[in-house]
């Protein structure tokens, strides 16, 4: 479990290594341009998964909190747009990385049912950084229901943590 | 009150009663008749030769009492009389079975039961449906398997028993997570999901060649697979298409068919009707997840259900009665309705979740999971009113049960 205290760290840290980066710089423009998940093209297939994965990108390297969702929502919401930033950013000038997005919900709610909510969630926060010019085919998803909980607590406050989109960042064999 | 037979089930009349409540819509009632039970004396069945032959005569009356037929009479009373003798040598079991009407020629069975392996159990629930059979004239599920989750310190493993707890085997061995088990209509296969190769994917498991494959393996999330009941095909949620959506996947060809088109919401639970022509799921485009039904061909979705904040997990039974969890005050409860979501009634009250409904075949019978206070267990529940009975009494967290064909 990590504490609020400690998220904020974790938050600061990511800042800091943005700022060093240098990716903070960038000026809005159409790179900061954000663009809603619901104006996507209706059909935006999958790409074919790739046949392995690479090492993980450490967390030295980059690393970016969990996008946070509403009760039963798959909306990123205007608060959370700043981490599809930074990740398009760090895709976008990082060519052989890729990325796996991984829905999360709370406990509430029918463990399939949970299963379809935690993919749409990964799959509009795909959709922003598709629109934040990510390359779709670098991005596959990944829905654990509510199957891996990161906090097992039973109140609002833990659901709140639970639903959750995680970067988890790769780099190509 | 208005009464009418709505459907004949394997001998049980099926009614529906209009509950005559007066305001807002209320819930339409669903009895059925035939609930009455036999009285049977089985004191005349004796066991003889071994252990065997003991286990033999105590499961083959715990049998007849879950069918939820009979009760057990006190030596020398009751209207029907089992008779006999389970006898053991040399490790195996011959059972000469006699049912009969009390003070009448009139014989219901009369049958010897063997087995060369010493497979009591088993044996005995032969003979149990074989008895609900020529008593009742309805099908027995006393040979009957339940598949299910178990959790035990966050492994998530498929597991099968039979329908009295017995016999609780361990399916998979990953070591981490599969859900949404189900039963091929020939009873010899399992679909389930498991997350062993990293991702979300569909595996059917074969009981003879105890070898799992992959069925479904595409881009995103591969989800709650439903075999059709000609076996040909299974219904699933996929969303290699860019977002969850419900299909049906030929078996035989690989060809897909895509059954909803919403991009705004997600599509989970599809359970097919008896005779394959169509399937009820869930579905969010309307906000709060609910259910819908739809051409197995494909077509325009229905909505059947609007009470209730959350209606979800449906099971379309043998029956043609679908079972489902609704959320009321806060809870899931068990409901079943008929297939146009006309008449439904409540199935339980208690302040726990009730979750994963699954129809046994005899279409009465119907497993569940149910959560209290963060602990998860198995029980079957009988729509003619007996009380639940919890499935199994070992540690760990059992769910989403599904019930053999």
């Amino acid at each position: 479990m990590v504490s609020v205290g400690r998220r904020m760290i974790v938050i600061a840290g990511c800042l800091l290594v943005i700022i060093g980066t240098g990716c903070w710089s960038t000026k809005p423009g159409p790179e900061a341009e954000v663009l809603n998940p619901d104006v996507i093209p209706e059909d935006m297939p999958l790409h074919p998964r790739e046949n392995a994965y690479g090492n993980p990108v450490p967390k030295s390297e980059f690393s970016v909190p969990p996008v946070y969702f509403g009760y039963d929502s798959y909306q990123v919401a205007n608060s959370e747009l700043h981490k599809l930033q930074a990740v398009a950013s760090f895709m976008r000038r990082t060519p052989g990385v890729l990325l796996v997005i991984e829905g999360h919900c709370d406990e509430r709610g029918t463990r399939e049912y949970n299963m379809s909510l935690g993919e749409h969630r990964a799959l509009a926060v795909r959709a922003g950084l598709v629109g934040l010019r990510v390359g779709s085919s670098r991005i596959q998803t990944r829905s654990f229901g509510e199957e891996m909980p990161v906090d097992g607590g039973h109140s609002e406050q833990s659901w709140q943590r639970n639903r959750r989109g995680v970067f988890v960042l790769y780099r190509r064999k | 009150m208005e009464r009418r037979a709505m459907k004949e089930v394997g001998g049980v009349v099926v009614a529906g009663v209009l509950a005559c409540a007066a305001a807002r819509g209320a819930d339409v009632e669903i009895v059925r008749k035939g609930a009455g039970k036999s009285v049977i004396d089985v004191s005349g069945l004796r066991a003889s030769g071994g252990p065997g032959a003991t286990l033999f005569v105590s499961v083959l009356q715990s049998d007849l009492l879950r069918s939820g037929w009979f009760t057990i009479a006190k030596p020398g009373m009751g209207g029907v009389v089992l008779s006999g003798e389970c006898r053991e040598t040399s490790g195996n079991l011959r059972a000469a079975c006699t049912v009969s009407v009390r003070g009448r020629t009139q014989t219901y069975l009369d049958k010897v039961f063997r087995d060369e392996s010493p497979q009591a159990r088993a044996l005995a629930h032969a003979a149990a449906d074989e008895i609900v059979r020529a008593v009742r004239a309805v099908r027995g599920i006393a040979s009957t398997r339940i598949v299910m989750v178990g959790s035990h310190g966050g492994r998530k493993e498929i597991y099968t028993c039979d329908a009295d707890g017995g016999n609780l085997t361990r399916i998979t061995n990953m070591g981490g997570i599969c859900i949404a088990p189900n039963w091929a209509p020939d009873g010899g296969r399992l679909v389930y999901t498991s997350f062993h190769r990293g991702f979300p994917d569909v595996y059917m498991y074969d009981f003879r060649t105890r070898v799992q494959k992959p069925i479904a393996n595409y881009p995103g999330v591969n989800v709650s697979a439903d075999v059709s009941p000609d076996g040909k095909s299974i219904a699933l949620t996929l969303s290699r298409d860019g977002n969850p959506e419900l299909y049906v996947k030929n078996l035989r060809n690989g060809k897909l068919k895509r059954l909803t088109k919403t991009p705004h919401a997600a599509e989970a639970s599809p359970s097919w009707s008896p005779d394959g022509g169509q399937i009820v799921f869930v579905s969010d485009r309307a906000g709060a997840p609910q259910l819908y039904r739809v051409s197995a061909s494909g077509g325009g979705a229905k909505r059947l259900t609007f009470r209730g904040n959350e209606n979800v997990a449906p099971d379309w039974g043998p029956n043609g009665l679908i079972v489902y969890s609704s959320k009321r005050s806060g809870r899931y409860q068990l409901c079943m309705m008929d297939s146009s979501g006309g008449r439904r009634q409540q199935l339980t009250t208690e302040q726990a979740d009730h979750e994963d409904p699954s129809w046994a075949p005899d279409g009465r019978h119907i497993a569940y999971g149910r959560t209290e206070r963060y602990r998860s267990s198995i029980y079957i529940l009988d729509t003619l009113k007996d009380p639940p009975v919890r499935l199994l009494s070992r540690s760990g967290d059992w769910y989403s049960p599904s019930w053999s064909p």
